[in-house]
């Protein structure tokens, strides 16, 4: 077995750009004004160099097989240059240093949005990988040509050095070649992200971007991430949507965040929105947009489990396991008499631990903590760290069951700052 | 199968209610250009700051009624910019920082970048002044005053959201109304105001130039284009509002002359009619006293309080955000501290060295004015160009770059800008 004793030599895109190439005889051939990569997994390959020569603007492609680089000396073997015009890059190749370079990308073990300063390079076998970007200071300080001055006074002031700040290409993904973000999310580093932090980087890009991304997620991704979303983003990327699409998404989402959204979108676009989804939830939908965001019955969701009591516990588990697929609440069973009015509830857990026949009006708490549909914020927020429970029901003035208020919604709109 | 009530069921009935919470959003598209405008109005009130009050009471002292009629041709200079800028940050969805650096590169940057630093940190320091000289008119001295307002800056961005911090801005645009009310109080002649206003006077004497460039200087600064974009970008603002942007651009530059005017001719009215020199804000607003009444010179002292509060309130937040955007720094005041540690340092960096010189004794405080003023003049050609490649170029722009008659106009601006610019930076230095 041949022992492979090349060294590996680490090079950086701001000391590659503006190198000049000479022929094996010293003669000038031109200046490197960018690399062309090939997306290749794991790591993109630099195919060609893109060269400035003569004296006009003309530019030229140059393999960089044909190139040796040694310390900063790029010798060009032969010379076979092809003439560069813009759309000559073939599919699945970019210019590093256009797409790249000071552009934005998302670090997507970090889940944030960063800007690139440099380009790391590991040289192999004379062939060039792009293995790391540089988003730290030092990449900033190299690019601007102060490293040397930043170390001295940082050593000589702090005895400190600054670090590199490397994030490696598996974690990269790039934000900057609408080609690269219009592939399909799942196949994209995109997909690795929780909703929640896909959320807080749609948040943090421009506009077009934005919508970009979003519309590249599947529906339910989709819906998740919105739900997270702030809510003045949410509008503007589901205003740049086509009405079906936006309708599917919102479909997924919870009833309370759905009908929240729909209460902040102009009228137009929320009524078609509303014409084009299924019946039954648009129904449910209007139903709580007919309250005032900050009142219970602003705050609830209508889906949520409630049985007659003469139901069984086994009859109820059959329900639960076919229906909790698309019920926003599950936790609590709500028992209600045949006009819908409250009687009891019980936890998932009773039910469980329950023999299968007993009915639920034996298995149910009939002392069961209510609020009317225009009761204040503040009071529910009350009601839940008293009594300590995941969601509170919300009656009529008859004492008919109308909705539950979860958790999680009180908690966005009484504390807003956290979690965004 | 037992009978289980479906969640359903339950709404047919309600269908029909009327949503209340369309009503209101209805009721609130009525009012959209209320809700769209802020940016525009705020960014050119700003401009009115402690150094733009300073110049203009200089102005009307010194040379009277004859330098009115510049305000008609600064207004519209200053339309044509900011509404490029405007129209860069609804287009584009980023801020002009974003822009040059991902345009221009890192180097060109950092320079910018830091000389913005400067420049800004020159002018939160003029601010502070501001504040001081003002509350000194009211009998509170300046280790009082000059804490207590930089602790307010502070609480107001770190305490606020976006949201109430904008609120909290319009409402100081309105205390502007003071300079309004002081200039009725001091009874000019308005016919002869008005002839003033549209008659060009020009004199070749040194004084005069630099007192057109240096009002020309303090309306139109580097900083609020910077500004003006991101708060547009902020705004979530699109393509389709963009009218109402346009709007409120407009609207914000007539506003800001319209004040200017005031102050101009209240000083020309009362101080230069009855040939008293003064130094600087502060002494035309104890000047008024004897001349146009006790109200009148207390209004003018509050709007210098008023103005230099505003803008030492935006200017490090303006300045913070700007930088963190061009180097990918989280920047935001929603964002706690320990996630935006840059944008949070910059800012409480620009407070404590602006409020805390200003309480050194023996600060040589008109020669640092002075060359943050310089910082600026030389920052300015460079900005207002990169706007324009920027505002051009078709990658960015879209359909949206400028058109032929535009482009002719806004480099002729450009133009003239850069030759005031560059005047006042040789005329510093001679």
């Amino acid at each position: 077995m041949v022992v492979n004793s090349e060294p590996q030599v680490f090079l950086f895109l701001s000391k590659i750009l503006g190198g000049k190439v000479i022929d094996s005889e010293g003669r000038p051939v031109g200046k490197i004004l960018d690399l062309v990569a090939r997306v290749a997994e794991p790591y993109p390959v630099v195919t060609y160099l893109l060269l400035k020569t003569g004296r006009e603007k003309k530019q030229s492609l140059l393999a960089w097989q044909e190139v040796t680089e040694t310390g900063e000396r790029f010798v060009a073997s032969r010379q076979t240059l092809e003439d560069y015009h813009e759309p000559v890059l073939q599919e699945g190749e970019l210019l590093l240093k256009d797409a790249f370079l000071d552009k934005q990308i998302v670090d997507t073990n970090g889940a944030k949005v960063r800007r690139v300063n440099d380009l790391q390079f590991l040289k192999a076998r004379n062939s060039l990988h792009v293995v790391h970007v540089d988003v730290g200071f030092r990449g900033l300080m190299r690019r601007v040509g102060l490293e040397k001055l930043m170390d001295v006074i940082s050593r000589g002031f702090f005895d400190y050095v600054p670090p590199d700040q490397f994030i490696p290409w598996k974690f990269v993904q790039p934000l900057a070649s609408p080609d690269l973000l219009r592939l399909n999310i799942s196949q994209s580093r995109l997909a690795m992200l929780r909703p929640a932090d896909l959320a807080d980087i749609i948040e943090d890009l421009d506009i077009h971007r934005r919508t970009v991304i979003f519309k590249a997620l599947d529906v339910e991704t989709a819906a998740e991430t919105l739900e997270e979303t702030d809510p003045k983003v949410q509008v503007s990327l589901i205003e740049e949507m086509e009405v079906e699409k936006a309708s599917d998404i919102i479909e997924e989402m919870s009833l309370s965040e759905a009908a929240d959204l729909l209460g902040d979108l102009p009228k137009d676009k929320a009524d078609d929105i509303l014409m084009e989804m299924e019946k039954e939830i648009a129904e449910d939908v209007k139903e709580l947009l007919s309250h005032p965001e900050e009142e219970a019955g602003g705050l609830m969701t209508t889906s949520f489990l409630s049985f007659t009591p003469s139901v069984t516990a086994g009859e109820a588990l059959d329900v639960i396991r076919k229906e909790a697929e698309d019920m926003d609440f599950v936790y609590y069973l709500y028992v209600v008499d045949d006009r819908e009015r409250l009687m009891g509830m019980m936890s998932l857990r009773e039910l469980l631990v329950a023999l299968p026949e007993t009915p639920l009006s034996e298995l149910m708490d009939t002392r069961v903590v209510s609020v009317s549909l225009d009761e204040h914020k503040d009071t529910i927020a009350e009601h839940f760290a008293k009594y300590g429970i995941m969601a509170l029901p919300v009656v009529d003035r008859s004492n008919r069951m109308k909705g539950v208020i979860m958790f999680k919604n009180l908690l966005e709109i009484v504390a807003p700052e956290l979690g965004k | 199968m037992a009978e289980t009530i479906s969640r359903r069921s339950f709404r047919t009935v309600l269908g029909a209610v009327l949503p209340v919470r369309y009503w209101k959003r209805s009721w609130k598209s009525l009012g959209l250009f209320f809700a769209l405008i802020g940016p525009g109005i705020i960014t050119s009130n700003v401009d009115n700051d402690a150094g733009g009050i300073t110049t203009y009471s200089l102005a009307g002292a010194e040379f009277g009624l004859s330098l009115l009629w510049t305000l008609i041709p600064i207004t519209l200079l200053l339309v044509i910019i900011q509404e490029m800028c405007a129209r860069m940050g609804v287009v584009s969805g980023k801020g002009l920082s974003d822009l040059i650096r991902e345009r221009f590169g890192a180097k060109v940057t950092f320079y910018l970048m830091m000389l913005l630093f400067l420049a800004n940190l020159g002018n939160t320091l003029s601010e502070f002044a501001g504040v001081a000289a003002s509350m000194e008119i009211f009998g509170v001295s300046k280790y009082f005053s000059v804490p207590l307002s930089a602790l307010f800056v502070w609480w107001l961005v770190v305490k606020g959201s976006y949201k109430s911090v904008e609120k909290a801005f319009l409402v100081a645009c309105l205390f502007y109304l003071s300079y309004i009310i002081s200039g009725f109080i001091g009874q000019p002649d308005w016919g002869k105001v008005g002839a003033a206003v549209i008659t060009p006077t020009f004199r070749m004497d040194p004084g005069f130039i630099t007192m057109t460039v240096g009002i020309v200087g303090t309306t139109i600064a580097p900083w609020m284009q910077f500004y003006l974009q991101s708060s547009v970008v902020d705004k979530g603002l699109k393509a389709e509002d963009y009218k109402y942007t346009r709007l409120d651009v407009i609207l914000g530059s007539f506003t800001v002359n319209i004040v200017a005017f005031f102050i101009i001719m209240l000083c020309a009215v009362t101080l230069y009619q009855n040939g008293i020199k003064i130094e600087s804000a502060r002494d035309a607003a104890l000047a008024l006293e004897p001349l146009a009444g006790k109200y009148c010179s207390l209004f003018f002292a509050f709007g210098l309080l008023n103005a230099s509060l505003f803008a030492a309130s935006i200017l490090p937040l303006s300045t913070a955000y700007t930088i963190c955007e061009a180097f990918g720094w989280e920047s935001s005041i929603d964002r706690k501290f320990t996630e935006a540690p840059q944008f949070y340092g910059m800012y409480f960096l620009m407070i404590f060295l602006g409020a805390g010189i200003i309480l050194l004794p023996d600060v040589p405080l008109i020669s640092i004015m002075y060359y943050s003023q310089v910082i600026n003049g030389v920052l300015l050609p460079f900005v207002l160009v990169f706007m324009l490649v920027l505002v051009n170029d078709r990658r960015i722009m879209g359909n949206y770059t400028n058109g032929k008659i535009l482009n002719i106009i806004s480099w002729l601006t450009v133009l003239i800008l850069v030759f005031l610019s560059l005047a006042m930076v040789v005329t510093s230095f001679v």
